[in-house]
C-alpha cells in the first residue's frame, strides 16, 4: 500500500463498495505503526504489520476469486495500486500455500538450513502438544 | 580485543579452525541426527580468550540449544566435553576427576603465560593423535575406585533443559504456553550450585558441583580394615542359593592365597580366610559393594578379631564365685586363647561379639550346655579345680548328661 496516492487513474466500479473497509484496515495499520514497541520483543513488534497486510490482501483476494463479488478491473487496479500484494496471492493460488501467512515464512534463503518456518510444517507432523508462534509473523500455524 | 574479524590478524596462526566439535553424550543429545551450525571464529574461548570455531545445535526435542564454549585445546588440555566441562570419560566435573587420580593442575592463569603454554601446546599437539587427552597424567592412570562409583554411565539430558523463564519468575511472562523457557519454581538462591563460574570449573577451583559430588562419596559406604592385623578373614553374605564352594573359591582366589573356605549355605554366607593380610585387604577392596554373583549383590564384612574376642569372652566368663578361704592368693586364669575349648557358658542375651552371628544357627553349641555349678550344691565352698571350665579340663569330652 502506497503511502500517498499518486495515481491519477480515477478507480473502477464498485470501488466505493469496497472502499470502507480497505479504509478501515488502513486505518488499524496507522495505529499498528505508530503502536509503542516498548514492552514487545524484537521479533514481536512487526507483527501487527503483517497480519494487517494479510487480511488486506485476503480480502481483495476472497472478493475476487470466492465469492466473484468485484470485476478484473477493480482487482487489477487493486494489484496495480497496491492495495493487496500480487505475490502473496499468488501464493495461495497453490496447493499447499492456500492460508500462507507471509512471504517470508516461506524464504528458504533466510534460515541456517535451508527449511521453511515453523508455522509452515503441518499440525500432524510436529511433535504432540507443540504450540508454535513463528518469529516473522507471529503466525501460529498456516499449514493444514 | 573489539577488531572485526578480518581486520584482526594478531597471532592469527593460533586461532583454532576445527571441523568437528569436542563433545560429550548428554551434550550431543539422544538425536542421532543432529544438525549442527559452524561459526569460524565465532566467540572467544572463556578459558584462553582465542577466538575459536563455535558449533551450534540442538539437542532432541524440547532442549534448549547449546553451543562450544571453550576451544579444543582447552578442552584437550582436561580432557573435557567443550560445553559442559565435564570429563569425557566419567562424566564428572574437573575437580572430582583430579583429586581422585590426584592431578595436579600446572596452568598458568596469567594472561601472557597462558598465552605462551597454549601456544606450545598446541603446536605440541597437532604432531600428535588428536583423538588421545594430550595429558599424560590422564593417559596413564587406571580408573580409579573413588571415579568408577561417581561417574555417570547414562547420558542425563535433564542437564539440556531450557533455563528457567525470567520473566515467569517475576510474574510478567506474557507469552504463555508458547514460552520455549521453563515455566518452573527456580532453585533456591542461596544454593551453593546456584552460583558456578566457568573458569572456576575449569581450573578445578571452588566448584560446588564438585564439593557435592566429594560429599557424597565421603558419604558412601566403605570397607575400613580391622586394626587387628591378624585378622585376614572376609566375611560374605547375600549369597545366592546354588551356589557351590568351588565356585567361590574360584573368585575369592584371584585376590590371593586362600587358607580356608567355610560355606554356610543355611545361613546363606561364607567364611573366606586368606594366609595373608595383604591379599584379604585386596579381595575386601575389589569385592565390597561390587561384587555380584547369580544375580545377587554379596555383603562383603571383615571378620571379627580372635584376639579380641578371647579377651571379651574371659570377662563375660569369669564367675562370680566366693573366693576360697585360706588361700595364699589368687593365681592368674591361664590365657583364654590357649583354651582348646570354647567356654561353656550359655550366650547372653546380647553378645557384645557376636562372632559372625552364628550362635542362632550353629547348632552344635547347644549340646555344651550349660553346665550346672559342679559339687553338692549345699557345699559353700568354691575351689577352682572343681570349675570344669578351667585348668584344661576337658569338659566337652564327658559333659555331664545331667
Amino acid at each position: 500500500m502506497p503511502k500517498v496516492r499518486r495515481s491519477r487513474k480515477s478507480p473502477p466500479e464498485g470501488w466505493e463498495l469496497i472502499e470502507p473497509t480497505l479504509e478501515e484496515l488502513e486505518q488499524k495499520m496507522r495505529e499498528a505503526e505508530t503502536e509503542p514497541h516498548e514492552g514487545k520483543r524484537k521479533q514481536e513488534s512487526l507483527w501487527p504489520i503483517f497480519k494487517i497486510h494479510h487480511q488486506k490482501s485476503r480480502y481483495i483476494y476472497d472478493l475476487f476469486y470466492r465469492r466473484k463479488a468485484i470485476s478484473r478491473e477493480l482487482y487489477q487496479y487493486c494489484l496495480d495500486e497496491k492495495i493487496a500484494d500480487a505475490n502473496l496471492i499468488a501464493k495461495w493460488k497453490k496447493t499447499g500455500y492456500e492460508n500462507l501467512c507471509c512471504l517470508r515464512c516461506i524464504q528458504t534463503r533466510d534460515t541456517n538450513f535451508a527449511t521453511n518456518c515453523i508455522c509452515r510444517v503441518p499440525k500432524s507432523k510436529l511433535e504432540e502438544g507443540r504450540i508454535v508462534e513463528c518469529v516473522h509473523c507471529g503466525c501460529r500455524g498456516c499449514s493444514g | 580485543m573489539a577488531v572485526s574479524k578480518s581486520t584482526n590478524t594478531y597471532n592469527r596462526q593460533n586461532w583454532e579452525d576445527s571441523d568437528f566439535p569436542v563433545l560429550c553424550q548428554t551434550c550431543l543429545g539422544d538425536n542421532p541426527y543432529i544438525r549442527m551450525t559452524k561459526e569460524k571464529y565465532g566467540k572467544e574461548c572463556k578459558i584462553c580468550a582465542r577466538p575459536f570455531t563455535v558449533f551450534r545445535w540442538c539437542p532432541g526435542a524440547r532442549m534448549r540449544f547449546k553451543k562450544t564454549e571453550i576451544c579444543q585445546t582447552c578442552s584437550k588440555l582436561k580432557n573435557v566435553c567443550q560445553t559442559c566441562l565435564l570429563d569425557l570419560e566419567y562424566g564428572l566435573p574437573i575437580q572430582v576427576r583430579d583429586a581422585a587420580l590426584k592431578i595436579q593442575d600446572d596452568l598458568p592463569r596469567n594472561e601472557v603465560n597462558k598465552e605462551y603454554y597454549i601456544q606450545n601446546l598446541d603446536s605440541q599437539m597437532s604432531k600428535f593423535d588428536a583423538t588421545q587427552p594430550s595429558n599424560s597424567a590422564l593417559k596413564s592412570k587406571g580408573a580409579s575406585d573413588l571415579l568408577l562409583r561417581l561417574a555417570r554411565t547414562a547420558p542425563y539430558y535433564k542437564r539440556n533443559r531450557p533455563h528457567v523463564c525470567s520473566f515467569w519468575v517475576k510474574g510478567e511472562c506474557r507469552r504463555g504456553e508458547e514460552c520455549p523457557y521453563r515455566h518452573e519454581k527456580p532453585t533456591d538462591p542461596d544454593d551453593p550450585l546456584a552460583d558456578q563460574n566457568i573458569k572456576d570449573r575449569y581450573y578445578g577451583v571452588n566448584d560446588p558441583v564438585a564439593e557435592k559430588l566429594m560429599r557424597r562419596a565421603a558419604a558412601m559406604p566403605a570397607l575400613p580394615p580391622p586394626e587387628d592385623r591378624t585378622v585376614t578373614t572376609l566375611y560374605v553374605g547375600n549369597l545366592p542359593d546354588n551356589i557351590t564352594e568351588e565356585e567361590l573359591r574360584g573368585h575369592f582366589y584371584q585376590y590371593g592365597e586362600i587358607r580356608s573356605l567355610t560355606l554356610v549355605p543355611r545361613a546363606q554366607c561364607a567364611f573366606v580366610q586368606y594366609t595373608t593380610r595383604g591379599a584379604a585387604e585386596h579381595a575386601a577392596e575389589k569385592t565390597f559393594n561390587r561384587l555380584v554373583i547369580g544375580g545377587k549383590r554379596l555383603t562383603i564384612k571383615w571378620g571379627k578379631s580372635q584376639g579380641r574376642q578371647g579377651i571379651n569372652e574371659k570377662n563375660e566368663v569369669a564367675p562370680a564365685l566366693e573366693p576360697v578361704p585360706g588361700l595364699p592368693g589368687t593365681l592368674p586364669p591361664p590365657p583364654a586363647y590357649l583354651h582348646p575349648f570354647p567356654p561353656q557358658m550359655p550366650p547372653p542375651a546380647n553378645r557384645p561379639n557376636d562372632f559372625f552371628n552364628l550362635h542362632h544357627y550353629g547348632g552344635g553349641w547347644g549340646a555344651w550346655g550349660p553346665i550346672p555349678p559342679p559339687g553338692p550344691p549345699p557345699l559353700r565352698l568354691h575351689y577352682p579345680s572343681q570349675d570344669p571350665a578351667r585348668l584344661g579340663a576337658h569338659a566337652h569330652a564327658h559333659t555331664p548328661s545331667t
